[in-house]
């Protein structure tokens, strides 16, 4: 019954096809009629990965850069001509998409990206330019375990690998996932009267629940889980789905302990390895333009976009916040044992009087040695001297993609873009690549034709309060036991887009919501099914993703356009007399960005600029030493003046040289007469 | 000694003929000394005859050295030697291979006749992630060698090696460790994936260099009359010491050992690796710019990812202690301040272990690393606590207290023109307890860069850090016993009494009472709060019986109500928090059915014990 979508779908393409103009639009991640456009499975990716890069053999290199637990390969493409500097040498923009499974619209975006760079090289002078002198890598689908869920026969909410997680910690991983009862293909929710419920209908539209304020004389009346059932049998619906770990949640800046889609541990995952990896080997990585449910582009960079949630799946999701917390066992009663149920229990040994010195009852000795002593604090927020440049791009951004205004959004905490900045010092954006219509902070509205439609964060249970993630992923819950990641504060006070999601569906005509069906639940009775689509809240229809494509491959034909580029301006020598020459060189850079954002040059991220002369050391009578090293270098021009005087033989040449990681290097040659 | 030895024989109510005897008359081994042999005639008989009785001193199988450092080869072939004497208790592997090849060698030691090394609680023991803080190796390869030769003939050690299993780690860094012990690596804590420290865009191109070939990285002096920074001391040619304010010396000190290899006119400015490799666990770990070298992600380094792939692997682990130098200090985490103290039921534990250990071991104290020491973002036992819920201690070992110990001996070095004042200590202690040999003399040498110079004047690599040779068997065996201490104090969880009563139609209360005798807790406070521990499960099985209510007993003396369990599933009840220290639970069942059922606490550090109870 479950492979009915799947099957289904290729026969009933035609007819979508059809449909489309007739009415609704099909939710996103349907196969599509030959040459229509369509998500990519994993397989289709990958042939098309491997069919764009045979066709271009100067232009674009194709690697595996690690295997998921699944065996799939995550794939990179580098995109440089072969000609010139070699591409290592070169600055470089990275892409990267797909950290969050069900954000498929970025791998989309990603893949339109190479197919528009390599075919315009030919004809597009300012592509050619940019792919000659320096480099775009493209990570297309970091977690393609998780992105092959979007093309099972039953779509749930997840954005999470397929690492196996004790999301509930009872001692069983995966033992209790989401299970599609009405048969239609998707995971929603089930709504159930109950009088202890807390929810009640919407007065805004009786689609959508909301939480019942009895200050306000509301009653509830309802309950709401996932849909599925208890298959472990401890109470609680869905609240250990197979997966996993969510990859944006795996990175280390700001990452969210504890939780249990960000893994076990900063960077457990094979994929966030893989990223990590690849970039600290390529460290020509200027920029970083990542697709993902956080913002810091459409919003910009100096107020990420804030979390927005869904109500319903994050009702849903509560329904088994508890399931984390079964089994503590309370302080027992005085008499009891000698447990440590109060403090200061009774035990032999622990007595405050106990040691030397009078200690407190708790905690090591203390010394002075530690206290007091200067510990730096990691950034974490935008340097001050970064934020124009990174406030330019984003205008330009929003200018060339026509976006306003985001969707669902969930706050960074462990994402990959903020690793790219507060850890690898470069400029780092993450976009969910679509948008929702509006201004700044958008009601539902009509879409602007040809522009971005709606835009989604995460899959409707993402941003949502605290840590929980989607449905079939593991979430803490609301008030889970662990401490809240850096990201919760914020995710809680998320606003719910639920109406204005279901408005902009209704007038887009997508198909992105279950319409309440009643059903009879093996333990719950009489429940209605219903809710928002898996996926149909995070990627817009795969009509939209051509446009989104080129939009932003031009995007980062312009980021490509703005790296540092380092060179030598001017290296002359003059003649003292005696074997003496006073040499004399500029260093320059003619891009827009400087060699290295002032967080790059706090964080030690990024390398200095190092200038040196080709000399012996103790040549060198007088001036800057041999190898100086120069922390950042802004860019439009700014120069740094060097200047040596050494003894050499006349009718001999010194070289000088200058590396950065980020702006490439020059060499010259000058010759002493 | 012997007088002691000879009162405790006494007191053993041994014969006295043969217990006056013994000093008199045997050696160690058993075998007659010279002086027996003179004896006179009447003794001698008896001696003769006590000869042919089997000595009361103890023989080894496996005779190592432990006044000496081993290199990485000899550490392994030591552990590959024990593992061939005592093959049913010890296992040989490798956790996985440095950066530069070498293996990172443990040992199992479990006995298999009580079970298989994963179902018991087992004491994790590393050393030596710091490359020059070797002598943690040798303790681990004294604790593998003394468990199993005293096993069988000391009750307390039978029984831990019965109860427990060790998982034993003697270097975490072997490239840094050998670096140590064959190259200049004496004062190099870091192990050998090549960094750029000098920002020159090459790597490792620049190392110290031991010039003169004496084995030790020294200073480099220049003779440079009325314009140095330095002259020698008058309490002691041979320190130099920086003039005051206002005066000049006659020496100028430029830097370690070393020459220019690359060519950038600085001497020694990049050496082998350039990290701590102990900052590099996914607990609190911080970039370099807040924690310097902790290296560009967590579990980068292969040696850290090594152990910590085995740790997660083996969740079984209860304890944990990694041996560093130097400093006499048994440390514990939190490393850093804004991680917060650890809840009050843990730091009682580690409380009572810290002070233990100030007993077991003289002039060390027991400190929370990051207000007594200094701040650690990354380090092992922050990631043992809060990741893995494993007890962690980091022993700093050696002080340097230990060389004039005695009461008086303290009192003697307040006065600063004593032979043995702080000041001039360790020239006293290498002259008359190392005979010269710990401390090289300036000598001349031509150097490429800086011309005619003196190198010199440095305390060797096994001073200072390490204990003396002769020392260290000690430090060894203090070391071992207070982890075995730990180890000893893991959860040990039983079942207790049981009781039933018949209720009629088919109903049984049943009572069980489920102990842990041990000071730790089968899951630590702070890891039951952040779930990182897999709960312990209390589950009953028996042939068609039903439980159709379970609880907590709050006092088994007096009347109570016991409080319901309020989970589904009452055969496999979930115990989250574990179960305390030195703490007996009762749990009551309401069963219906008959026959045997069988009660399991199953705990992945305390134990799995279980019993059946015949219901009737």
């Amino acid at each position: 019954m479950r492979t009915l979508a799947l099957r289904v779908g290729a026969a009933v393409l035609v007819l979508a096809a059809s449909s489309a103009a007739a009415g609704r639009t099909d939710p996103p991640p349907q196969a599509a009629p030959a040459g229509a456009p369509a998500y990519h499975d994993y397989a289709a990716l990958s042939a098309a990965l491997k069919a764009a890069v045979a066709a271009h053999p100067g232009l674009a290199k194709l690697a595996s850069i690690g295997k998921t637990r699944q065996g799939r390969d995550i794939w990179a493409v580098e995109v440089a001509s072969a000609k010139g500097r070699p591409v290592g040498e070169r600055p470089a923009l990275l892409v990267a998409a797909n950290f969050e499974g069900d954000h498929l619209i970025g791998s989309e975006i990603a893949l339109c990206m190479i197919d528009y760079l390599l075919t315009a090289y030919a004809s597009d002078a300012e592509v050619r330019q940019r792919l000659d002198a320096s480099a775009i890598y493209v990570l297309p689908r970091v977690n393609p375990d998780g992105a092959e869920l979007m093309f099972a026969p039953v779509k749930a909410f997840r954005r999470t690998n397929a690492t196996p997680i004790d999301a509930d910690n009872d001692g069983r991983a995966d033992e209790d996932g989401p299970e599609d009862l009405n048969g239609d293909g998707v995971v929603t929710v089930m709504r159930v009267r109950d009088p202890k419920g807390p929810y009640a209908v919407s007065a805004e539209d009786a689609r959508l629940m909301k939480r019942a304020d009895p200050a306000k004389g509301e009653a509830g009346g309802w309950a709401i889980y996932p849909e599925g059932i208890d298959n472990d049998g401890d109470g609680f619906i869905n609240e250990d789905g197979p997966g996993g770990v969510d990859i944006n949640r795996n990175f280390m800046h700001q990452y969210p302990y504890f939780e249990p889609d960000a893994g076990r541990y900063m960077a457990s995952e094979a994929e966030t390895r893989a990223v990590l990896d690849y970039v600290l080997a390529h460290r020509n990585i200027a920029a970083i333009l990542a697709f993902g449910e956080s913002d810091n582009l459409i919003a910009g960079p100096a107020r990420p976009a804030p979390a927005t949630r869904l109500d319903l799946v994050e009702f849903a999701e509560r329904s088994f916040a508890d399931a984390r917390r079964t089994g503590m066992v309370p302080p027992l009663g005085a008499g009891f044992g000698r447990g440590f149920g109060r403090a200061g229990a009774m035990m032999p040994g622990a007595a405050p009087a106990g040691g030397a010195g009078g200690r407190s009852a708790q905690g090591a000795a203390p010394a002075a040695s530690g206290r007091g002593m200067r510990t730096v604090q990691p950034a974490t927020s935008v340097n001050a001297a970064d934020l124009e440049y990174l406030n330019t791009i984003a205008a330009k951004y929003r200018e060339m993609t026509g976006l306003r205004a985001t969707g669902l959004v969930r706050a960074p905490a462990g994402a990959f873009f903020e690793y790219g900045y507060y850890q690898y010092g470069v400029p780092s954006f993450s976009t969910p690549g679509w948008g929702l219509p509006g201004g700044a902070r958008p009601s539902a509205g009509a879409v602007p034709p040809g522009a971005a439609p709606g835009r989604a964060g995460a899959s409707p249970a993402a941003g949502q309060a605290g840590p929980p993630a989607a449905f079939g992923q593991r979430g803490a819950g609301r008030g889970s036991t662990g401490p809240a990641g850096p990201g919760s504060d914020a995710e809680a006070a998320a606003e719910a887009i639920d109406l204005r999601l279901l408005q902009w569906m209704d007038a887009e005509k997508i198909d992105g919501f279950v319409p309440w069906t009643p059903f009879k639940h093996p333990t719950l009775g009489d429940v209605e099914i219903g809710g928002f689509k898996p996926y149909a809240a995070v990627n817009p229809p795969a009509s939209m993703i051509a446009d989104l494509g080129r939009a932003h491959a031009k995007f980062s034909v312009y980021l490509a356009s703005l790296f540092a580029n380092l060179r030598i301006a001017k290296a002359e020598a003059t003649a003292l007399g005696g074997g003496l020459f006073r040499i004399k060189a500029d260093v320059e850079n003619t891009g827009f960005l400087p060699t290295a954002l002032a967080h790059g040059v706090v964080s030690r991220a990024v390398k200095p600029v190092m200038v040196r002369l080709d000399v012996p050391p103790d040549s060198i009578v007088t001036g800057a030493e041999k190898i100086s090293a120069l922390p950042t270098l802004a860019g439009s021009g700014s120069r740094e003046s060097y200047e040596w005087v050494i003894a050499a033989a006349p009718g001999s040449s010194v070289t000088l040289t200058v590396m950065s990681q980020k702006g490439g290097s020059d060499r010259a040659t000058i010759a002493l007469r | 000694m012997m007088t002691r030895l000879l009162r405790l024989i006494t007191a053993a109510a041994f014969p006295a003929a043969l217990a006056l005897a013994v000093p008199a008359g045997m050696s160690a081994q058993g075998r007659p000394s010279p002086a027996t042999t003179q004896a006179p005639s009447a003794a001698a008989a008896v001696a003769q005859d006590w000869a042919a009785r089997p000595s009361s001193e103890r023989t080894y199988t496996v005779k190592l050295d432990f006044n000496r450092w081993h290199d990485v080869s000899e550490l392994q072939a030591d552990m590959r030697t024990l593992e061939k004497a005592y093959p049913k208790f010890l296992k040989y592997i490798s956790l996985g291979k440095s950066y530069g090849g070498r293996d990172i060698a443990a040992m199992i030691v479990n006995n298999p006749d009580t079970g298989p090394d994963t179902a018991k609680p087992a004491m994790y023991i590393e050393a030596n992630i710091h490359g020059n803080e070797v002598q943690g190796g040798e303790i681990c390869l004294y604790t593998i060698w003394y468990l199993m030769e005293h096993y069988g003939r000391i009750d307390r050690i039978t029984r831990l090696v019965d109860e427990r299993a060790f998982y034993i780690v003697p270097t975490v860094n072997p490239d840094g460790r050998d670096y140590f012990m064959h190259g200049p690596g004496g004062n190099a804590r870091s192990g050998h994936v090549p960094v750029d420290d000098d920002n020159d865009y090459l790597f490792d191109e620049d190392g110290p260099e031991d010039l003169n070939g004496n084995g030790v990285i020294e200073q480099i002096r220049k003779y440079v009359p009325g314009e140095g920074t330095h002259r020698k001391s008058s309490a002691d040619p041979r320190i130099l010491e920086p003039v005051p304010p206002g005066e000049t010396g006659d020496y100028v000190l430029l830097g370690l050992e070393g020459i220019d290899h690359d060519g950038d006119g600085r001497v020694g400015e990049d050496g082998p690796g350039g990290y701590d490799p102990n900052r590099n666990f996914p607990a609190d770990w911080q970039p370099g710019y807040v924690q310097g070298g902790a290296m560009d992600y967590p579990l980068q380094l292969p040696e850290a990812k090594a152990v910590s792939d085995f740790l997660l692997a083996h969740p079984n682990v209860a304890g944990l202690q990694t041996y560093h130098n130097s400093g006499g200090m048994i440390l514990r985490s939190p490393g850093a301040e804004q991680i917060g103290e650890y809840p009050p039921q843990d730091t009682m534990v580690y409380d009572e272990i810290g002070r233990m250990g100030e007993r077991i071991l003289p002039f060390y104290r027991y400190l929370v690393i990051w207000s007594g020491l200094y701040t650690v973002h990354g380090g092992v036992t922050d990631w043992g606590n809060d990741t893995l819920g494993i007890i962690s201690l980091s022993n700093e070992l050696w002080s340097s207290q230990q060389y004039f110990t005695s009461p008086e001996l303290k009192e003697q070095q307040r006065d600063p023109e004593s032979p043995i004042a702080p000041r001039v200590a360790n020239y006293f202690f290498n002259d008359y307890l190392e005979f010269g040999d710990q401390l090289t003399e300036w000598r001349t040498f031509n150097h490429p860069q800086f011309g005619e110079v003196e190198i010199g004047g440095a305390f060797k690599k096994t001073f200072g850090r390490v204990p003396p040779r002769f020392m260290n068997e000690e430090l060894c065996h203090r070391n071992m016993a207070f982890t075995l201490y730990q180890a000893d104090e893991m959860p040990r969880m039983s079942i207790g009494a049981t009781k039933v009563e018949r209720l009629g139609g088919g109903l049984f209360k049943v009572w069980v009472d489920l102990v842990n005798d041990k000071l730790a807790p089968t899951i630590l406070a702070k890891a039951a709060q952040n779930a990182v521990v897999p709960p312990d499960l209390l589950t009953l099985d028996g042939k068609g019986v039903e439980v159709l209510s379970a609880g907590w007993v709050p006092s088994k003396w007096r009347p109570s109500v016991a409080r319901p369990i309020d989970q589904k599933d009452l055969k496999r009840i979930i115990v989250r928090n574990g179960h305390p220290g030195r703490t007996t639970r009762t749990v009551q069942y309401l069963v219906k059915g008959s026959g045997p059922v069988t009660v399991t606490y199953a705990s992945l550090k305390g134990g799995s014990p279980q019993k059946t109870i015949l219901l009737q």
